[in-house]
């Protein structure tokens, strides 16, 4: 997985690319520091470009949203398709994080 | 037997045309002159009459029984399959009744219920496994950070022992200096010494703390790597089974209901057919009203006959003997025409041809004896 940092004017958009599995986790946590660092109050996660998502993946989606609570920081999950939607729709994701399409 | 008319001359019973011959009795009978042709027609034709008489009557006895018989017969058939039909709409209900349900260690539970729970189950499954990831991710976190905590550790412990090796190095120095200065240094002689003690405890210390570290370390190294174990087991494809086995719930719960509404409409037509047949058996009590029909008619029939019987005796017994009775060939023509029937033409003819002859003494006439040469002559009547 890769991923690359927008900032616009009202939001931060993090495009995730590629498959989110357990052996993107050091790069997941750098990525949530970088979350944290900039100033904006909407942090969404693009997930347009995301193919595959393992339950370690999700797991991490949840501590990142756990790490924006803290810092008081909206977190907002978007556009997922296919395999990703799908694992969300059924871990009932959209109880915990916002989703958008 | 028969014979031809004795002269062709023929004669009118009309007062006018002849009165020459006619002559008045006291008791008011009028004698007419009549052909012997037409006495010997009207013989033959009142022979074949009467005999024709009879066997119509015997023929709608036997019609009356026969749709008697059948009638009955029909009847319990029809009954049968009426409780037939009330018996499978019994086992259809019933079948409705358990379909919609399972039976649970002795309790119905309805499917649509049974489903739910089901679905609610894997729903709390999926659940758990969100949290235990989230759970897991957070330890492998927590893991990263200690071992990056101990390595400093084990950094600091080697640090400890340059220090340790240097304050060493001072002591030793001190007590060289110390004993340069003779008297004057013996006291700090023994401080330096006190400090390489110390320097040695420190090192021992250090040792101590090196292997608890290392041991630590190996167990936090493996800890880490068992739990980087569990959470790279990848469960989406767990997760993501809940989308099937929902999707197969619902068919199942379509497909129960769909079959249940096709049950409920069979037991509707079965009871539905049940009451159909009951309203034919009551309708083939028409063959009651037939029967009385046919008996009245026979009596009828018996009536016309007898009296043909006893007016063709009077005449028989005033025409002379030479007259006989002629064949109405024509009659008897038209007669056996109608018998499309061929077990009843049998009768017919058995009855006209051999009544009064030695085969009618032997039973031959016996009406039931008739028609057995032709099995089954109902079939013709298709």
């Amino acid at each position: 997985m890769d991923y690359g940092i927008e900032v616009r004017d009202q939001e931060a958009v993090i495009r995730l690319r590629g498959r989110l599995t357990f052996n993107d986790h050091a790069k997941l946590r750098a990525l949530i520091g970088e979350m944290g660092q900039n100033k904006l109050k909407r942090q969404v996660l693009d997930l347009s470009s995301l193919e595959f998502v393992d339950s370690a993946g999700i797991g991490m989606l949840l501590i990142a949203r756990e790490e924006m609570d803290r810092a008081a920081k909206q977190f907002i999950l978007r556009g997922a398709a296919g395999q990703v939607k799908r694992v969300l729709t059924v871990a009932q994701i959209a109880k915990i994080v916002p989703i958008e399409d | 037997m028969f014979k031809s008319a004795a002269h062709d001359a023929v004669q009118t019973g009309s007062r006018n045309a002849a009165p020459r011959d006619v002559s008045a009795t006291p008791d008011g009978d009028a004698k007419v002159a009549v052909t012997a042709e037409l006495l010997s027609t009207w013989l033959g034709f009142a022979d074949v009459q009467r005999r024709t008489l009879d066997i119509v009557q015997g023929e709608l006895t036997r019609t009356s029984d026969h749709v008697e018989t059948s009638t009955l017969d029909l009847s319990e058939r029809f009954r049968e399959l009426a409780r037939k039909a009330l018996e499978q709409s019994e086992r259809v209900a019933q079948i409705v009744d358990t379909a919609g349900s399972v039976d649970i260690d002795g309790e119905r539970v309805p499917l649509d219920r049974l489903v739910v729970g089901m679905q609610d189950v894997i729903t709390d499954m999926v659940t758990n496994i969100v949290t235990l990831s989230r759970h897991a991710m957070s330890m492998v976190y927590l893991l990263d950070d200690v071992q990056k905590d101990v390595a400093e550790l084990e950094k600091s412990i080697g640090d400890i022992d340059g220090i340790n090796r240097q304050t060493n190095f001072l002591a030793l120095n001190a007590t060289i200096e110390a004993s340069r200065a003779g008297e004057a240094g013996r006291t700090f002689a023994v401080v330096a010494q006190e400090v390489r003690h110390l320097s040695r405890s420190t090192g021992e210390l250090a040792d101590r703390m090196r292997g608890t570290v290392t041991a630590v370390v190996k167990g936090v190294r493996n800890g880490h790597d068992i739990l980087r174990q569990i959470a790279n087991t990848d469960m989406s494809p767990q997760m993501l089974a809940k989308e099937r086995v929902d999707k197969t719930m619902d068919s199942l719960v379509a497909q129960t209901n769909h079959f249940q509404s096709v049950l409920e409409t069979a037991a509707s037509v079965s009871s539905d057919m049940s009451s159909t047949i009951a309203h034919v058996i009551t309708g083939m009590q028409f063959q009651d009203l037939t029967k009385q029909r046919i008996e009245a008619i026979n009596d009828s029939l018996a009536i016309m006959s007898a009296g043909l019987g006893e007016l063709e005796t009077r005449i028989r017994a005033q025409v002379p003997p030479a007259i006989g009775a002629r064949e109405p060939q024509e009659w008897l023509n038209q007669l056996m025409g109608r018998f499309t029937l061929s077990e009843m033409r049998e009768r017919f003819v058995r009855r006209l041809l051999l009544e009064g002859t030695a085969l009618d003494e032997n039973g031959v006439l016996d009406l039931d004896a008739a028609g057995g040469s032709s099995a089954g002559g109902d079939i013709e009547l298709f």
